[in-house]
């Protein structure tokens, strides 16, 4: 018998002003598969789905759903039709139990049966093998709970086909491993899934066909069990890509750059974002720091750069403290310091200024007089753009208009030039596809070889055990552990982030 | 670039269509260009708009008392919304002047300086200011009135009306020229109601209506049962004609827009003087002065009193005023005291002169007034 | 169901921006031209009347430019706030305190040189024009409060003490119990050349410098940093709440210029009217420049013509003020309109059109 197609798209095409995010792409999804939808970041991924979800509608081409062909004008024409979305930001009322969040904006009644719904909801949640606690608060929730809950609200609208847009990337692997079991059970229920993702391992885990999207345009459908990693990333990228991260040894003897002792620091509701944390980081290595997002990444970084005042506690820079200066006086000290925000637009760099006004952010209260000048820094993007291949049509060019690769090499290749001894480095491949990603990679190998110690904040714990020499993992602002990476699994580390509950946060 | 030349051809279109509607209206004649010898054109400059029912419409009747008189000898230009602003008074008058005024009246005592600079710029034409006190020996002069006089009789109405013996009043700015009405209007109603006594409410505008509303609001819940006001519009009067009270008016005949509460008003007759001036500068015969007009030269007058005037006020009004247009009646006669109890005017003394009642700055005995 | 739906342009060449503008520009006459018709007055009389009621003679002229220069010395104090994201509206208010400022000096200070006297009022004036937007700047920068409605409110103070001053302890002894301000002598009054007060020239002056300071010196670098990004301000290790207070003190400093323009050249006097608008006038100017010096000059001569012309029709045609208001207002509204144009495109879903029409 032939599987029913839940989903198909033909030649679909939309374009955003001049860009076309989708040109010509096709997407067959049959009930009860999982199919991934895998492409880099701007392939054009969440624009197709957007149009599953009745977000956007297709400048041309043909959506059909269970044989019949739809032109969704808002998302609920799109739930009508059994299609339910979640979203990579979970669109949740904090303030509202779980409970409310499910039953909110269905049409109901005058009269709420509380009761009734909630065992509707039950009889939902338990046909798929989802649990949750319906009178908990939304804001009380880990993410792997509001995720479930998100999962909960969609089926309980009767959705059939199911969209999951980047769902693993605020995951712990524990949370993950949950998450596919929903799948599968989804599945075997009969149900369409739709996941998006660049992350390969979790493809070949999880999916039964994938589809590729490749600038906008479908490459190509393949069932999962007849390809392997490096096939999907050369369609993904269209080139054979070495994928191998190489974690280059350094002989020499290492020397102790930064210190931090005993650091506690609070955020802006005075509560502890930071708290009692120590750790060494020598010269020529790579310190991964692994974590649950919002667990005192950003606050580590921006203390170290004198952005964040300390509580209490050391920060010990080649002998000198330095807790308490200001980042102008941490540059005066000739501490050279590099800092790549996670923000790279709202802090690293001014968007709507050209690469030579971005080039002396740091450094241009050290010119002498009142007046601006051009010309150092002109010489200092010309070298960068050439050295980094910055893709851009002149240094005169809003860094804005960059792509997001163009925009970090821009970031990345001030901060080396001020030739630091710490870099530090906020999810800096954030965003970037693959091959700027591993550029990325190359130019922090390139500064541990030259001696510099990498502090590197990173959410895929692939990478970060490929990259870093050491792994500090954060759990809800403390230390909860140093390891090597050659010494533990991805499911140890995932059990540090987690406090060692596995799974949900408290 | 299809769709541009599509909006164009629309464009051009619509431009036609104009060209042939506007055939008709092109015998009409806007500007200067042409100016008849024997036809002055006069210039007014107002602060608000004509039709704001006060200040700027009562001058505007004035203006057009003017028109009429003299038919097509005169050609009228006038610029409302006109601020205080200088480069907004003398860029309205210039452009007049660009279209042909040979006279400039400006109505608005902020259009003063404006004024004087012009005459001095513009030695060629005559220049009038209501309201103010500059002027030259060549072509700039002033008109003003001694509105004491009208308001003494309209006070005498609300004294002989009031029930509560409590008169309420809502003024612009504590300054001399509503001090002045401030005053006569009480001495009014004191001559025929020794026991009276009034409460003022400055609202630090010449004309709100949301600000004169409240005020008089305020002031009929102190237990105020006649009002009246000086400030631009009738917000006063409505008050009171929703509370059951009276109100004596300023400016205009409001007897139709508070049919309830309207006693009457005292009005300014700009044409009366504005006429016989303009009639002199025509013939080139005008000599600066700093006019100040009076009941008797008809300048000021009374509203007609409404029905809700009873006749025994009537008649007391008529024979007051009997007096005055006789001209032997002054409004502010000794004993006077303020209301912190100094002797301001000595018995047997009296104030005369226009420069004398201008230097007033003080309110009378048995009036409170209400920061 | 949408028929119609917007997007953002990428960028747009530079020979389209014009045509749309021409196009917005061509539009609103024809807009206006409809508008004066169905009132029953001669569009072909009144558009042209309005253009060489601007323009057409010397004096007329200089009408224009008497208006365009606290329109560009304003614009100018304005756009050095709004490159900082502080939402300057207080602009009324910072015109009326420097005009204050230079009233007190013109009226209290004797004996100086004319030279010397303009100076010190210029000071004075740039001093109280200043302080009046520092406070909500200070207060924006030490405890996060919105600027804009504390500048807005910041007006009306400001008009209110100015009123005050005139109708009390500053009244003049010689205006006949007058609420007014004594005249300044002709010491305090700024000379003219070529039929104009130099205000003119100061005007230009001030477009080349505020040019310079925001795009070739290290205060207006970091300016711009902070209105882009304070998080990028803060990492690059700028004083913030130092260049918030440097910023708002140039833009108030420029504002409380115009005030000494006016009073001292215009009014020759203090008076509470003397602002004019132009306070929030130049908020559109300046806005309509895209923060831009050089273009805040053009933009603002082409506003006094509009300004302009919108009063000599008044009079030429003796249109009322609110028709002549109503045409400046459909010439604003379609070029400020056309702006939305440049950044957006409307698309109109054809097949969606017609799938209706044959439904």
């Amino acid at each position: 018998m032939e599987p029913v197609k839940a989903i198909e798209m033909k030649g679909i095409s939309k374009a955003f002003g001049s860009v076309k995010a989708n040109e010509d792409v096709n997407l067959t999804v049959y009930n009860g598969e999982v199919h991934a939808l895998l492409g880099e970041n701007g392939a054009g991924k969440s624009t197709l789905v957007n149009m599953l979800s009745g977000i956007y509608r297709p400048d041309s081409g043909t959506v059909s759903i269970y044989g019949e062909e739809v032109g969704f004008t808002s998302p609920k024409d799109s739930i009508a039709m059994g299609i339910g979305m979640i979203h990579q930001h979970f669109k949740l009322i904090d303030v509202m139990t779980a409970k409310e969040n499910i039953i909110l904006g269905k049409n109901q009644g005058l009269i709420t049966r509380n009761k009734y719904i909630s065992n509707e909801i039950k009889k939902v949640s338990d046909q798929y093998g989802l649990d949750i606690d319906l009178d908990k608060k939304v804001y009380n929730m880990s993410v792997g709970e509001k995720q479930t809950l998100e999962i909960i609200k969609v089926l309980y609208r009767g959705a059939k086909i199911l969209i999951l847009d980047e769902p693993t990337a605020v995951l712990t692997p524990q949370e993950i491993k949950k998450l596919f079991t929903i799948v599968r059970n989804m599945k075997e229920q009969g149900c369409a899934v739709v996941i998006i993702t660049h992350k390969l391992n979790e493809v070949m885990e999880i999916s039964d066909r994938v589809t590729v999207l490749r600038r906008g345009r479908s490459v190509g459908t393949v069932e999962t069990s007849k390809v392997d990693t490096s096939t999907l990333i050369e369609m993904m990228v269209g080139k054979k890509v070495d994928l191998a991260i190489k974690k280059e040894k350094t002989a020499d003897a290492k020397k102790l750059l930064l210190e931090v002792d005993n650091l506690h620091v609070k955020n802006s509701e005075q509560k502890y974002a930071l708290e009692d944390i120590s750790f060494k980081l020598y010269s020529g290595e790579i310190l991964g720091v692994a974590g649950v997002a919002g667990s005192g990444q950003k606050e580590i970084c921006e203390t170290i750069a004198g952005l964040t005042k300390a509580e209490k506690g050391r920060i010990i820079f080649e002998g000198e403290d330095i807790i308490g200066k200001s980042p102008r006086e941490i540059i005066r000290l000739g501490i050279r310091m590099g800092f790549i925000p996670e923000d790279r637009l709202g802090m690293g760099l001014v968007g709507s200024m050209d690469i030579v006004h971005n080039m002396i952010l740091k450094d241009y209260h050290n010119q002498p007089g009142i007046f601006l000048r051009r010309g150092p820094s002109v010489k200092k993007a010309t070298e960068i753009v050439d050295k980094l291949e910055i893709q851009t049509p002149s240094i005169n060019y809003p860094v804005k208009k960059l792509s997001g690769g163009n925009i970090q090499k821009v970031l990345l290749g001030r901060e080396i030039d001020s030739n630091p001894k710490v870099l530090i480095t906020a999810y800096p491949v954030r965003g970037l596809d693959i091959g700027a990603s591993y550029k990325i990679y190359d130019l922090l190998n390139e500064q541990k070889r030259k001696g510099v110690g990498v502090l590197f904040i990173g959410e895929d714990l692939d990478v970060l055990m490929d990259l870093c020499d050491r792994v500090m993992v954060f759990c809800i602002g403390k230390v909860a552990g140093i390891v090597n990476p050659d010494e533990v699994t991805k499911e140890d580390i995932g059990l540090l982030m987690t406090g060692g509950k596995g799974g949900a946060l408290s | 670039m299809r769709k541009f030349l599509a909006i164009f051809l629309v464009l051009a279109l619509a431009l036609t269509t104009m060209v042939g509607c506007g055939g008709g209206a092109e015998g009409e004649n806007g500007g200067g260009n042409v100016s008849e010898e024997d036809v002055t054109t006069i210039g007014f400059l107002y602060i608000g708009p004509v039709t704001d029912g006060g200040y700027n419409q009562a001058q505007h009747q004035g203006t057009k008392a003017v028109e009429e008189h003299f038919g097509g000898k005169v050609k009228i230009l006038y610029a409302e919304n006109v601020s205080e602003e200088k480069q907004a008074v003398k860029t309205n008058a210039i452009n007049m002047i660009d279209n042909g005024a040979d006279i400039i009246i400006a109505t608005s005592f902020g259009h003063m300086d404006g004024m004087e600079e012009l005459a001095e710029e513009y030695q060629d034409k005559y220049f009038l200011h209501f309201s103010g006190y500059k002027m030259n020996d060549t072509n700039f002069g002033n008109y003003f009135g001694a509105m004491e006089e009208a308001r003494y009789l309209s006070g005498i109405v609300a004294g002989m009306m009031t029930e509560t013996n409590k008169l309420g009043y809502v003024a612009a700015y504590p300054y001399t020229e509503v001090l002045i009405g401030i005053n006569s209007f009480y001495l009014g109603a004191k001559s025929v109601n020794p026991d009276v006594t009034m409460n003022v409410v400055y609202i630090n505008s010449w004309g709100d209506a949301a600000l004169e509303q409240s005020a008089a609001e305020s002031l009929l819940a102190m237990g105020c049962d006649v009002l009246t006001q000086h400030a631009d519009t009738s917000a006063a009067q409505l008050a009171a004609e929703d509370a059951g009270c009276y109100a004596v008016g300023y400016n205009m005949d409001n007897s139709k827009v508070a049919p309830g509460s309207f006693l009457t008003a005292p009005i300014w007759h700009h044409e009366a003087y504005l006429i016989p001036t303009i009639e002199k500068m025509i013939a080139g015969e005008y000599v600066p002065e700093s006019y100040y007009g009076t009941m008797a030269d008809g300048y000021l007058g009374l509203a007609p009193l409404t029905d809700l005037v009873p006749e025994e006020v009537k008649a007391k009004v008529e024979e007051v005023k009997a007096q005055i247009l006789a001209g032997d009646f002054p409004i502010f006669v000794g004993p006077l005291n303020d209301n912190q109890g100094n002797e301001v005017v000595a018995d047997g003394d009296a104030l005369l002169t226009r420069d004398e009642i201008w230097s007033m700055e003080f309110i009378l005995e048995g009036i409170t007034a209400i920061e | 169901m949408n028929i119609i739906s917007i997007s953002k342009r990428e960028d747009l060449p530079q020979k389209k921006e014009w045509l749309i503008r021409a196009l917005a520009v061509a539009l609103s006459i024809v807009c206006a031209g409809l508008v004066i018709r169905i009132l029953g007055y001669n569009p072909l009389q009144v558009i042209p009347s309005m253009v060489s009621g601007a323009v057409g003679t010397e004096i007329r002229l200089q009408q224009t430019i008497l208006k365009a220069i606290p329109l560009v010395v304003t614009s100018l104090g304005i756009l050095v706030a709004f490159k900082m994201k502080f939402w300057n509206i207080g602009g009324e208010g910072q015109i009326i305190m420097g005009a204050l400022g230079a009233s007190y000096v013109a009226l209290n200070i004797e004996g100086l040189p004319k030279f010397a006297t303009l100076i010190l009022m210029m000071i004075a004036a740039m001093i109280l024009g200043g302080f009046w937007a520092f406070i909500p700047a200070f207060f924006k920068a030490k405890m996060g409060v919105n600027e804009t409605i504390f500048t807005l409110m910041l007006n009306y103070i400001a008009i209110k003490f100015v009123t005050y001053l005139q109708y009390g302890p500053w009244k003049s002894p010689d205006s006949q119990g007058f609420p007014k301000v004594a005249t300044f002598s002709n010491n305090a009054i700024l000379p003219k050349l070529f039929g104009i007060h130099i205000g003119w020239i100061i005007a230009l002056v001030l477009v080349v410098l505020v040019h310079l300071f925001i795009n070739h010196t290290k205060k207006g670098y970091e300016i711009t940093v902070v209105g882009e990004s304070q998080e990028t301000a803060r990492y690059a290790g700028m004083n913030i709440s130092q260049i918030i207070i440097v910023a708002t003190l140039i833009s108030g400093g420029l504002c409380g210029l115009t005030g000494m323009i006016q009073a001292s050249a215009v009014e020759k006097t203090l008076s509470a009217t003397l602002s004019g608008g132009y306070g929030f006038t130049a908020i559109i100017t300046a806005w309509f420049a895209r923060l831009n010096a050089i273009a805040v000059l053009f933009v603002c001569i082409a506003f006094a013509i509009l300004l302009q012309g919108g009063a000599y029709i008044q009079i030429s045609m003796q249109i009322p003020a609110s028709v002549a208001d109503m045409i400046q207002g459909i010439i604003l509204f379609f070029v400020l309109g056309s702006e939305f144009f440049l950044q957006y495109r409307v698309n109109i879903n054809r097949k969606r059109l017609n799938a209706k029409e044959v439904a």
